[in-house]
């Protein structure tokens, strides 16, 4: 057994950033998820590791101290709730369309606008349908537990430098709040320069002599170039649906209905699957762990052969939207969440699976 | 304008409960601000308050007129936005130290130096409160919080001075526990034109009690703290046996009477004056050496923006030469094809 510990999802980012050899951090307080940089500042990882953290002005600064430091070639990220990622939504675009590999956390809470400081699942659609402009996607992780909250940071990081892009985390404020059972990965030194020079040679910013020059941006005025540009992400995203999708299944093999959820959503799901199968009703659960790349394949599959998909979210129904294209009409597929900050009862989840998909 | 109106406190709170921490220094500001319209000669539904995010920003719920509770950081242009579309107003912005200076920095030093007639009360309370306790522009350096445990490292921005910087019009200081002063100085405020800057040293028992304990212990701040007034010598102290004179080219706290300062060395307050070299060095003072300054330190007349809007655009429509489409379609690069 590693270092086992009893921590809130939002100390585990920090925890886990700086055991996976982070080089830094740039964040600034939001509810519900200030103890991201409060847990960091306590960790002093500047002393450990050297690691650097930094209390931005805003987090538009933030954003932007991180796509100065990511043009270097180091491990770098940034932690925010809802309102405060739409602010760096420009910087993400950028980041994405200069290829630069970064993480962002989002411990989402109930919008539009200021919204509330409660858990919710709404920033789906901003996530993974682009939120910046132009036609970018960002590689978005969806833990479930604090353990995976802990383990998505190393991933989040290898995927990142992997293809060359922006990945996201997308927790929200029940995960990022719960304590939970952790065990910690175990220390990962920060890269030598030597290491950042073989991963990222050819781009990174790293004040070494007699290196190729080379300018970090996402302009480029010339349009053929910049559909030859375009052309080149759209290859790395096709690449990487066809290789990251990762996802859990639970009892689909002999599923009459299948519910589908992601984060805290799932765990709710769980216990309201668990429920539905004491009443009898053969129901399983398919938990995309990716959300871009979602679980498209495994979605067609399932269609083939169940009655009935239930998406459940805590918003007003946007994933709904991508398992719909999947079962691209062959069986019903119905939507039932709360939202606003409300968090859905298993019990409530079992009645709109009856009413909605075996009732109607 | 001013009708014959009456009003009182009472008339301009609102039935929401007031949801700051018992103690806090944001409730005596209310009072402050609430007494100081009530006198104003203003119509109630002439006011408008639009606050950003933060404690003191929860500020409209809590008020009887108009509100706008806006985004982190946008209310100074979110409230430019009201003035200019609605002249009228009386447009009244409530910031924090983290809203105004820090994610706000940048729309509150152009709204200074655009002049707009806003009366911007910025609600001085050294770190953040709502998010529960980390470092805000204006924390002193070295002041642990949850996101300094061991200290900030940077400089804090002095508030006054960003409104020199931005070459702003009005700028005053006044502190929560002094209801009747904060009073007269947002009244002093909400009659200058242009924009108006009140720090209010605000006090926050939460995450940063005692913050201006060493200026405002009831037993030495007699000593600790100088009231200006336009027109009046520069006198402190329980007696007003000291006073300001200029000297070296700074600011020199000297007892009168005392090793030869009579009364007639100690300065006058000038706030109309444009100079900004006296208000700045007003601004600056800070303990042990020399008391802070409260009052209004500056109040200078300059053209505003919503004026000069409106006179801008009145001129256009007496001079100008296109009142049609037909002169605008041949106004500029146009010709004809023979
Ligand atoms: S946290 Fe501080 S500033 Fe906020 S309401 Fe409480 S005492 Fe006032």
């Amino acid at each position: 057994m590693g270092d086992l510990r009893l921590m809130k999802g939002n100390e585990v980012v920090a925890e886990a950033a700086i055991r996976c050899g982070c080089d830094g951090y740039f964040g600034y307080p939001i509810t519900p998820q200030s103890e991201v940089m409060e847990t960091l500042m306590l960790r002093k990882p500047w002393e450990e590791t050297g690691m650097v953290v930094l209390q931005a002005e805003s987090e538009v600064a933030s954003i932007n101290m991180l796509y100065g430091a990511a043009s270097t070639g180091k491990k770098v990220f940034t932690s925010s709730s809802s309102p405060g990622i739409s602010l760096m939504t420009e910087g993400i675009s950028y980041l994405a369309g200069a290829e630069l590999p970064c993480l962002f956390v989002n411990v989402q809470r109930g919008g539009p606008g200021l919204g509330t400081i409660q858990p919710s699942q709404a920033d789906y659609f901003q996530a993974v349908k682009g939120g910046g402009h132009g036609d970018y996607k960002l590689i978005v992780l969806a833990p479930a537990s604090v353990q995976e909250t802990n383990d998505f940071m190393d991933l989040g990081f290898e995927l990142a430098f992997k293809y060359s892009t922006p990945v996201m985390l997308l927790t929200d404020g029940v995960i990022g709040q719960m304590m939970e059972k952790v065990e910690l990965s175990d220390f990962k030194p920060r890269w030598t320069d030597e290491e950042i020079e073989r991963i990222s040679g050819e781009w990174a910013c790293l004040g070494k002599k007699d290196r190729p020059r080379h300018v970090s941006t996402s302009l480029e005025l010339d349009s053929e170039k910049m559909e030859q540009n375009n052309h080149r992400f759209q290859a790395k995203y096709q690449s990487i649906q066809e290789n990251e999708v990762r996802y859990e299944m639970l009892n689909c093999e002999d599923a009459d209905y299948v519910m589908v959820a992601f984060g805290s959503s799932a765990r709710i799901a769980q216990k309201s699957m668990e429920i539905a199968r004491e009443k009898g009703i053969k129901v399983g659960l398919l938990r995309p762990i990716t959300l871009f790349p979602f679980p498209i394949k495994q979605i067609e599959e399932l269609a083939g052969r169940v009655k009935g998909f239930l998406s459940v979210e805590m918003n007003a129904g946007q994933m709904v939207e991508d398992v719909k294209l999947a079962v691209n009409g062959k069986v019903p597929v119905e939507y039932f969440g709360r939202y606003g900050g409300m968090i859905p009862t298993p019990g409530e989840i079992v009645t709109a699976l009856e009413q909605k998909l075996i009732g109607g | 304008m001013a009708e014959n109106v009456t009003y009182t406190l009472k008339d301009f709170k609102s039935s929401n409960e007031v949801r700051w921490c018992p103690g806090c220094g944001d409730h005596a500001v209310m009072n402050a601000i609430q007494k100081a319209m009530a006198t104003l000669g203003k119509k109630h539904e002439d006011y408008a308050v639009v606050s950003g995010i933060g404690c003191s920003s929860r500020f409209p719920y809590y008020m009887s007129t108009f509100g706008f509770h806006t985004i982190h950081g946008r209310a100074a242009a979110i409230a430019s936005g009201v003035k200019s579309a609605n002249p009228n107003l009386s447009v009244w912005q409530i910031s924090g130290d983290g809203d105004a200076l820090a994610i706000g920095g940048n729309h509150f030093i152009h709204t200074v130096r655009r002049n707009i007639d806003l009366n911007i009360i910025l609600f001085n309370n050294r770190i953040y409160g709502l998010t529960k306790g980390q470092y805000s522009p204006t924390s002193e350096r070295g002041k642990v919080t949850k996101t300094s445990p061991f200290g900030t490292i940077e400089e804090p921005f002095n508030p006054g001075n960003l409104v020199l910087g931005a070459r702003g019009t009005f700028f005053a200081r006044s502190i929560d526990s002094n209801v009747k002063h904060s009073q007269e100085v947002c009244t002093a405020a909400a009659k200058h034109k242009g924009t108006s800057v009140v720090e209010v040293l605000q006090n926050c028992v939460i995450f940063n009690h005692g913050a201006y304990n060493d200026i405002n212990d009831p037993k030495t701040r007699a000593d600790r703290q100088i009231f200006l007034k336009h027109g009046e010598k520069m006198l402190f102290g329980a007696n007003n046996e000291k006073g300001l004179v200029w000297e070296n080219g700074d600011l020199k706290a000297v007892v009168v009477g005392e090793n030869g300062y009579t009364i007639d060395d100690v300065l006058v307050h000038d706030a109309k004056t444009e100079s900004m070299n006296l208000h700045h060095a007003l601004i600056e003072m800070a303990l042990p050496s020399l008391p802070v300054a409260f009052g209004v330190i500056r109040d200078v007349e300059a053209p505003f923006y919503d004026e000069e809007m409106e006179k801008q655009i009145a001129h256009v429509q007496e001079t100008r030469k296109i009142t049609c489409m037909d002169d605008l379609l041949n106004s500029g690069d146009t010709w004809e094809v023979e």
